[in-house]
């Protein structure tokens, strides 16, 4: 009369083991759901129902109770639906109680009996600890990524059932897709631009932040969006997390593979910031810092994001991840990104130099506002685009392709690795002085920037991440040299002009 | 009209220019009328530049009050024309404001030769230079550079004559209320004038201002002058106001060139173009001053070897350099370039730039503000 099966729930991007336990007595027909569900596990009772009844199933005309165990979890989502179906079955003894033995349970009903994905598997399936799990058909890629030979693909109710009961085979897992070949924007399309080439390919070889200020036209978007192709690939750990945190979100299309390259987010300047630092009420949604976990959040018209949602990203920047607290829990969501920002030098969009168009000082002023000093010193590489001349747009060189400028990346990242970090940009400012040393020179240099009051203390590590950068991008091995510190301070010139209140 | 502003006309000349009407009105109700004597006609209602009552439902006791009281707080002084104390320098002109308030002394304007300086707000570096090194060295000589004392060429020609101790002081001449500054840094400009030399404005204080009184005041600006600089304007900027009342009477008018590529020189180039003469430093201005003195009889005009620069030799420092780093130095001009134009002009990479920028401006031979970069002047 008690039939107890495993399932799984989302909390955040991580999954957590729910025992479903159901419970068939005598008494009048009832079917009651306990052990805090939500709205949608509680409507399960109907899908349950219709679902057992579409496929030619009894429901038994009992009292029917189902805990959802532990009890003081919050449950959400409809992906319980299955492991409640069979649940009742087992319990009603139309299933004999060794087969649903170290077998788990995901998925979504229809009122028809066919099974639907629920968002999460990845992280669902991995938070179970059955020898078998059955999953809709349409993440078994998905799950398989996680669980290899544990999968068990079913397409409808009928299909488990008969499986669990020996009269048919589980369905095949579907091969795995190959990655998508989708063409990703090539850095040949870029003419001109020299600097801002540099500037993205040392973003993507140290892992360094960078914000991009020009009037529109000038390519900073285009440049923005050629940033993924030149990262390198991920490793499977990431590509695992990526995976995870995607399919939390509801967002990949189901029967794709595992994903290869950095993922890409763009949300648009009037985002707000629960959906881009996550969180909710119940769910506690991954939101764009965690979508682009891995990859690269760019955010277009910086200026115009609201100051609340800005700094909203100072913790996720420091810490690589984001620590959502509300008052019934809470959850850490990964947030290790590379931030690309892309704005206009004033309202007007078009004066990239004080007295080229009818914006006032004042108004500037106003305008970079916006942007608190703490958010823009997150910055390690700032550069002034103009448009490009129309020589270059014309003329026939296209320029550097992706490839090469990703095998540089590519190298400059192995040597960074040397140092025992993923990238020069997570290197922690007690560490420089042992693991990038500076020739005299070098020092020379950044002495004469500090005393004359051009460069902070905050920014005199950012300048020695990006110069070691530039010299791993360069081949250069020893000490950092006056060459890679000077480049790396030309790199972050415009950020004295955002900081300062003034031009004069 | 009337002889003089004794201490109990101010209030009500003050509350006759809070009325609202333009500067031609003000004088037709001052005409043959004392303030006060205008206001009574007005509140009884026979004055007869106020035939169809308009003003007379404004010219009520709280608003003389309110006029009386803002006066008090502020501290200005009152011009009526005609007056003793009103500036002779502007009295004759046609179109010389009925009244004027004043903080400061407006004598300074007496027996100098006088420069109105404008230019546009949204201005470039260069022109904010060029409007600094001129103020600087105008007042140096002697000379009252009158602006509008707004932000950008105004407030660089300003702080350039403030900072001269032993010159002539600098005359603003507001479109706004005294009492109504837009900014701290307006407002601390306005009280270095004041204390220095006189900030004039035909609104008392108290009164509500308008975006037609910029344009209108310009001519009050022209009036004052023996000369109008404009140091950088736009196509169609303000700055060309103070340049058509120049013409209308008849003032020189001079430009200082700028970039033809640079939108905020694009009105001073065009007034070159229609054959204004071209200035670069004071010593220009004061060589036009002085012909136009010839010309109209105008005061003295002070001699010009007080802003003779001592020039300073590049030659040794530019010897030091590398060959590459001068070949950067060739691609750099006195216009601002980004470090993308400059890598494109001299054809090396990123890093020799930079490292050459960096050599550069530790030897005092290039300028870099915000990713800018351009040669000093000299």
């Amino acid at each position: 009369m008690l039939a107890l099966i495993e399932s799984a729930t989302l909390h955040g991007v991580d999954g957590r083991q729910v025992v479903v336990e159901v419970h068939v007595s005598q008494g009048l027909p009832a079917f009651t759901v306990v052990g805090l569900p939500d709205a949608a596990v509680r409507e399960a009772r109907d899908r349950v129902r219709a679902a057992l009844l579409s496929s030619d199933l009894p429901w038994p005309m009992r009292r029917v109770t189902v805990n959802l165990a532990p009890s003081g979890v919050r449950k959400t989502g409809a992906g319980l639906d299955l492991a409640m179906a069979v649940g009742v079955l087992a319990a009603a003894d139309v299933l004999a109680a060794p087969t649903t033995e170290g077998v788990a349970f995901l998925g979504e009903l229809g009122l028809d009996g066919s099974l639907r994905p629920v968002p999460g598997t990845a992280s669902l399936v991995a938070a179970l600890h059955a020898t078998q799990v059955v999953v809709p058909i349409e993440s078994a890629g998905e799950a398989t990524a996680v669980a290899g030979t544990r999968v068990r693909p079913a397409s409808s109710l009928a299909d488990v059932v008969g499986a669990l009961r020996g009269r048919r085979p589980w369905s095949d897992v579907p091969p795995r897709p190959t990655p998508s070949n989708a063409v990703m924007p090539d850095l040949c399309d870029v003419r001109g631009q020299t600097v801002g080439r540099r500037a993205l390919e040392v973003a993507a070889a140290g892992g360094h932040h960078l914000l991009l200020v020009g009037p529109p036209g000038s390519g900073k978007t285009m440049l923005a969006t050629r940033l993924p192709g030149i990262l390198p690939p991920l490793t499977e750990a990431e590509a695992l997390e990526v995976l995870r945190i995607h399919s939390a979100a509801g967002i990949t299309p189901p029967g794709e593979g595992i994903p290869t390259r950095p993922p890409w987010r763009a949300p648009h300047h009037r985002t707000t910031d629960v959906a881009l630092v996550g969180g909710g009420s119940a769910w506690l949604r991954p939101g764009e810092v965690s979508l682009a976990h891995a990859g690269v959040l760019f955010l277009d018209e910086f200026g115009e994001f609201a100051p609340a949602v800005l700094d909203a990203l100072r913790q996720p920047l420091e810490e690589q991840l984001i620590r959502i607290r509300r008052a019934r829990g809470g959850v850490d969501l990964p947030a290790r990104f590379v931030l690309v920002a892309a704005m206009n030098p004033c309202p007007c969009g078009d004066g990239s130099l004080p007295g080229s168009c009818r914006c006032t000082d004042a108004m500037r002023h106003r305008y970079l506002r916006r942007l608190s000093a703490p958010l823009l010193d997150r910055f390690d590489l700032a550069i002034a685009l103009g448009r490009p001349e129309v020589g270059d747009l014309l003329a026939g060189t296209p320029g550097e392709p992706s490839s090469v400028v990703a095998a540089r990346v590519a190298a400059a990242r192995i040597a960074a690795a040397s140092r025992g970090y993923r990238c020069n940009g997570e290197l922690p400012g007690q560490a420089l002085d042992e693991l990038c040393p500076l020739d005299p020179d070098a020092a020379a240099l950044l002495e004469r920037r500090l005393r004359a009051g051009t460069l902070s203390a905050r920014g005199l590590h950012r300048v020695r991440r990006v110069a070691q950068t530039i010299a791993d991008l360069d081949g250069v091995v020893g000490p950092v040299g006056e060459r890679q510190v000077a480049e790396a301070l030309q790199l972050r010139a415009v950020h004295s002009s955002l900081v300062s209140s003034t031009w004069r | 009209m009337s002889a003089s502003t004794s201490e109990s006309n101010a209030p009500h000349a003050a509350a006759l220019a809070s009325l609202g009407g333009s500067p031609a009105t003000l004088r037709r109700l001052l005409d043959g009328y004392a303030p006060r004597a205008a206001w009574q006609a007005i509140a009884a209602g026979r004055h007869p530049a106020d035939p169809d009552g308009r003003y007379r439902a404004k010219a009520a006791a709280p608003a003389l009050e309110a006029a009386r009281a803002a006066l008090a707080k502020v501290g200005a002084s009152v011009c009526v024309l005609g007056a003793d104390n009103y500036p002779p320098a502007l009295a004759s002109d046609p179109e010389a404001p009925a009244v004027l308030f004043c903080l400061g002394d407006p004598t300074v304007l007496e027996g100098r030769a006088r420069v109105c300086v404008v230019g546009t707000r949204a201005a470039s570096h260069y022109g904010l230079r060029v409007a600094t090194d001129i103020g600087r060295d105008l007042a140096a000589a002697g000379v009252v550079v009158v602006t509008g004392a707004a932000r950008g060429i105004d407030a660089a020609a300003l702080s350039g004559a403030l900072a001269v101790s032993t010159g002539a002081p600098p005359v603003g001449v507001v479109g706004a209320p005294l009492d109504t500054p837009t900014c701290a840094a307006q407002r601390e400009l306005w009280a270095n004038t004041a204390a220095s030399g006189a900030l004039l404005s035909e609104l008392p204080p108290g009164a509500r201002g308008a975006r037609w009184r910029f344009a209108v005041r310009n001519r009050v600006m022209a009036a004052l002058a023996h000369i109008v600089l404009v140091v950088e304007s736009h196509a169609h900027g303000g700055s060309l106001y103070t340049v058509a009342a120049a013409r209308r009477r008849g003032t020189a008018v001079l430009a200082v060139p700028g970039s033809v590529h640079s939108p905020a020189s694009a009105g001073s180039n065009q007034l070159l173009v229609e054959g204004a003469r071209a200035v670069r430093n004071a010593e220009d201005v004061l060589h036009a001053l002085a012909h136009a003195a010839r010309e109209r009889g105008y005061v003295e005009v002070p001699g010009s070897d007080s802003t003779a620069k001592a020039c300073t030799g590049r030659g040794p420092a530019l010897k030091a350099l590398a060959p590459w780093v001068r070949q950067v130095r060739m691609a750099l001009c006195h216009d601002p370039a980004t470090l993308d134009d400059i890598v494109r002009r001299s054809g090396h990479n990123v890093t020799d730039v930079a490292t050459a920028l960096e050599h550069l401006a530790d030897a005092g031979l290039a300028v870099e503000r915000g990713g800018w970069w351009w040669l000093p002047p000299g």
